[in-house]
């Protein structure tokens, strides 16, 4: 469904998608995003300082409804990094409007990052572009299992409450990462014909318009 | 919780850690540019598409052949309408989604280009930050939301402030209440004018302020009404500041940046007031317009007066230079005729400033120089706005060559034009024989005065060799957008500066690298006026539309996205208009630095009352300015509104000059015979306005491209 593309001359793609990951200061934000677009890994931590984005060009294939792929589209992805600690906390939650879609992580060997999540999620909703943007929980750290603090079925218990996907990654293997994002930009997409695919723009007038109910059942609860 | 205003305040950053963030707040930038460039591209295709389609002025086409290609239809395909756009179209001119339906060509490529240019989410952004419920917008907005643009970011935002710039964080200036008035009373202004200005803003602003304390239970309830991402609303739909934005600094501290701490503040009162402001506009508008007229006419005769002083040449860019206009149309048209490009010349939109006043004292003023070029074909379109300084440009039979370079230096980050000679010129100055020539350049579509470059002049010489190289300051990739316009002048000491001869050089296929030398033939005038009123990209205006149908109760609400403004029992025996100017997009910039003060001027023609003039404030430094202001026109009948038209023209507010038009919109019914005139819609206008006739009560809401002129271009 996705692949990455090796060129990225300026402009070339179709659509510019905006991720942000986000989540307590050494979850593994930056580390997570360097080992998605250039699938490498940097064990030392450096402490982002404030903001910072990677990129990625990757190929989309729509799906349609009926289970056949659609379209390819060039996708490039602008991945926002946020700094996690604290200090940097008022300017970090300033990029959260710029934003198409989330990366929610904490690091599974640490209860509290987890617990934190709560907190990031109501950042999240009074700071995104929408109430109810599309996010994805990333459990981060995988791959240090005697270390874990945070079960799984806690952590997709939080999930489900919140209605988001959930998946525990490791970006010292690499396991789930691309598939976490991935997965991001795929709600992202969809909301995004969502919003376009409708009657526009004034369905309250076109009287004898046909509404377009057959949208409804996968329809999100925003506002879009 | 912090909350997003803080983050301006980046003064705890140290200098590294500044750079560091201004580094990636600089590779953002380029991306985003990237990106502008794009989405540019994208939109032109649309509007490509758009000229294609047929059906642009309703009068004209018939049921029965398709929208878009204008073939004719079968009789089987009755039923075929697109689902958005209504227009009944051929099976070759459809696009069918995912889901099995379909819509029409166009509004397909619309959708696509929602999603490619992500205004869909842009879109979403804007609603979010101003729907939520009353008490929370109260709330937060004094927790100093920063004001975003449609598209603007955060690392724009942020690149842009001083703050972060400058190691030294600048200082919060501690604003009064009432900060509108040091923006409003603009800096350019002779300082008697700002001083008039101001008592009448700071009303304006209690007056606005009163209205979002009084209101904000109703916004309450209105915003839970919304579901709906479009905006079809009346309500205004982004936190607006028409004077937030424009507020420099008051103390006049830092005044030409964008300080962000003072944009944060400064938003305060008017995030909270947006849904508010759009009310009391209404209401401000209609109960006793004439007192308040009646200041601004003071005031600005006096401001005329000033500038009639001061720049006597200036009349010569408001005469009424109509092509096929011998004569003055009816009174009604003859008042705004003036404001109104491709009738006449554009830059005449000061001198309209308060026309039903000034009309008389204009006429006197201009009378007969106006009559002896009147018929004249010289002056059409809103390219005369380019040569509004002087010159009468056809006089002479334009002929010779221009030999120049263009190279772009990336070391000081200029776009060089050099200037090597001219061949063979026409004699500017018929009786003597000879031409003082000189060269004027303009990268369009900036023509401001800081964007005209010059050579010298040379006395008598039909061949001159200048060998001058014209910088323009301008980023590498902003370039692409421009054009290149050169034209040759006769310098004259005493008379008018004769037009000599000009060539246009799109600037995005060039090699801005070679620098290879070029010899072009000057051209004449000409072939600028054959240019579409559509030929230039200027963007977009958004707008609703709602009848307010007499004797009916307002509250009733067809379901849906309708709101009634509820507010105004209405005593009159007709309707009323109400015609609300949500924002522009991708306006042209005509100030340095890239952006615009615009407003939005409306005249509801032909007019019954003594003026329809409306105007929206004045936005600024933004080319997607948020207006969300409201006209009404009152005690109208549907009957009437058949017969009118509402042309709403886009201004750049240029202080101690004339103002610069930016575009236009002009909405009827079709074609209609006005006067000696005939105004013309295209069919996206005539749609909405019949939008609007067809479902009194609600909002029909639309986005319409700009008009690069108001005249009618019947050769499309």
């Amino acid at each position: 469904m996705f692949s990455a593309v090796s060129t990225m001359t300026d402009g070339d793609y179709d659509y510019l998608i905006k991720l942000l990951a986000l989540g307590d200061s050494g979850v593994g934000k930056t580390t997570f995003l360097y080992r998605y677009t250039d699938n490498k890994f940097n064990p030392k931590f450096i402490t982002t300082v404030g903001i910072d984005f990677r990129e990625k060009r990757v190929v989309y294939t729509a799906s349609a409804p009926n289970g056949t792929t659609g379209k390819t589209f060039k996708v490039h992805l602008q991945l926002w990094d946020t700094a996690g600690q604290e200090r940097f906390r008022s300017l970090t939650t300033a990029f959260f409007r710029d934003a198409m879609g989330f990366l929610l992580m904490f690091d599974l060997t640490s209860q509290q990052s987890f617990l934190n999540v709560r907190n990031w999620m109501s950042q999240l909703q009074a700071n995104a572009y929408c109430e109810n943007p599309d996010i994805v929980l990333v459990g981060n750290k995988a791959d240090l299992p005697d270390q874990r603090e945070v079960q799984e079925k806690q952590a997709k218990e939080l999930a489900d409450k919140y209605g988001i996907p959930y998946f525990e990654t490791s970006a010292a293997t690499g396991s789930e990462v691309d598939k976490a994002v991935i997965t991001l930009l795929d709600l992202v997409m969809k909301r995004m014909e969502q919003c376009v695919d409708k009657p526009s723009p004034d369905p309250a007038n076109g009287g004898g318009a046909t509404k377009l109910e057959d949208a409804a059942p996968d329809q999100k609860k925003c506002a879009c | 919780m912090p909350q997003p205003g803080d983050a301006i305040n980046v003064a705890f950053l140290t200098d590294s850690e500044r750079e560091l963030i201004l580094e990636v707040l600089r590779r953002d930038e380029d991306l985003r540019q990237a990106e502008e460039q794009r989405v540019r591209k994208l939109k032109m295709e649309l509007l490509e598409i758009k000229r294609k389609g047929a059906k642009r002025s309703s009068g004209r086409y018939s049921e029965r052949s398709c929208g878009r290609c204008l073939e004719p239809l079968g009789r089987m395909s009755g039923s075929s309408q697109c689902r958005a756009c209504k227009h009944r179209v051929c099976r070759n001119c459809r696009a069918v989604c995912l889901n099995g339906s379909w819509v029409c060509s166009v509004c397909a490529k619309e959708a696509d280009l929602k999603k490619s240019t992500g205004d869909w989410f842009y879109d979403q952004r804007v609603n979010r930050f101003s729907t939520k419920p009353g008490h929370d917008i109260v709330k937060t907005s004094l927790k100093k939301m920063p004001p975003l643009w449609k598209r603007e970011t955060m690392g724009e935002v942020l690149l842009k402030s001083t703050e972060l710039n400058s190691s030294q964080p600048a200082t919060p200036v501690p604003r009064p209440r009432l900060r509108g008035v040091a923006a409003t009373s603009n800096n350019n202004l002779p300082d008697n004018v700002s001083e008039k200005t101001i008592p009448l803003d700071v009303t304006e602003q209690q007056q606005q302020q009163q209205h979002s304390d009084t209101e904000s239970v109703d916004r309450t309830s209105l915003h839970s009404l919304r579901t709906d991402t479009e905006p079809s609303l009346g309500t205004p739909n982004l936190p607006r500041q028409e004077k937030s934005m424009g507020r420099s600094s008051p103390a006049g501290s830092s005044r030409s940046n964008m300080n962000v701490s003072v944009n944060a503040e400064g938003l305060s009162g008017h995030t909270s007031s947006s849904v508010a402001d759009a009310m009391s506009v209404v209401d401000r508008h209609s109960p006793s317009p004439s007192k308040r007229s009646s200041l601004l006419e003071e005031e600005r005769l006096f401001k005329k007066s000033v500038r009639r002083v001061l720049k006597p040449s200036e009349f010569k860019s408001v005469l009424d230079l109509r092509e096929e206009g011998g004569k003055e149309p009816e009174v009604s048209m003859g008042d705004r005729s003036k404001s109104v490009p491709g009738l006449n010349a554009p830059d005449a939109d000061e001198e309209d400033e308060d026309i039903d006043t000034l009309v008389s004292i204009h006429r006197k003023t201009v009378g007969s120089s106006t009559s002896s070029l009147r018929g004249s074909k010289s002056t059409l379109g809103s390219m005369m706005s380019i040569y509004s300084e002087a010159g009468d440009y056809h006089s002479v039979e334009v002929t010779g060559d221009i030999v120049f370079s263009v190279r772009y230096d990336e070391t000081i980050k200029s776009l060089n034009v050099f200037i090597k000679e001219c061949r063979s010129l026409a004699h500017g100055d018929a009786a003597r024989h000879r031409s003082n020539p000189y060269v004027k350049c303009y990268l369009l579509p900036d023509k401001t005065r800081t964007g005209k470059k010059k050579t010298s002049i040379k006395r008598n010489n039909l061949n001159p060799t200048y060998n001058e190289t014209l910088k323009f300051p301008i980023a590498r990739s902003a370039v692409l957008t421009r054009t290149l316009q050169l034209s040759v002048w006769h310098n004259d000491r005493l008379g008018r500066n004769a037009f000599l001869g000009e060539v246009e050089v799109p600037l995005d296929i060039r090699d801005l690298d070679a620098g290879h030398e070029e010899c072009m033939a000057l051209m004449g005038k000409a072939h600028l006026l054959q240019s579409s009123t559509f030929s230039q990209y200027k963007g977009e205006l958004v707008i609703s539309l709602k009848y307010i149908s007499a004797k009916k109760p307002p509250t009733e609400k067809p379901k849906g996205r309708t709101l009634s403004l509820g507010k105004k029992p209405k005593t009159e025996e007709g309707g009323e208009l109400h015609v609300m100017i949500k924002e522009a997009k991708n306006l042209t910039a005509m100030k340095a630095g890239g952006t615009s003060d615009s407003f939005v001027k409306g005249y509801l023609l032909p007019s019954k009352a003594k003026s329809t003039k409306r105007k929206t404030p004045v936005v600024k430094k933004t080319l997607n300015p948020h207006y969300d202001h409201t006209f009404v026109y009152k005690d109208l009948t549907p009957e009437q509104l058949k017969e009118m038209y509402l042309e709403l023209t886009v201004w750049d507010r240029e202080a101690m000059s004339t103002n610069d038009f930016l575009g236009g919109v002009r909405l009827s019914t079709g074609s209609l015979m006005v006067g000696n005139e005939e105004a013309e819609s295209t069919e996206e206008e005539v749609s909405q306005w019949q939008k609007m006739m067809q479902y009194p009560d609600s909002w029909a809401e639309g986005t319409l491209a700009l008009r690069s002129s108001m005249g009618n271009n019947k050769s499309k």
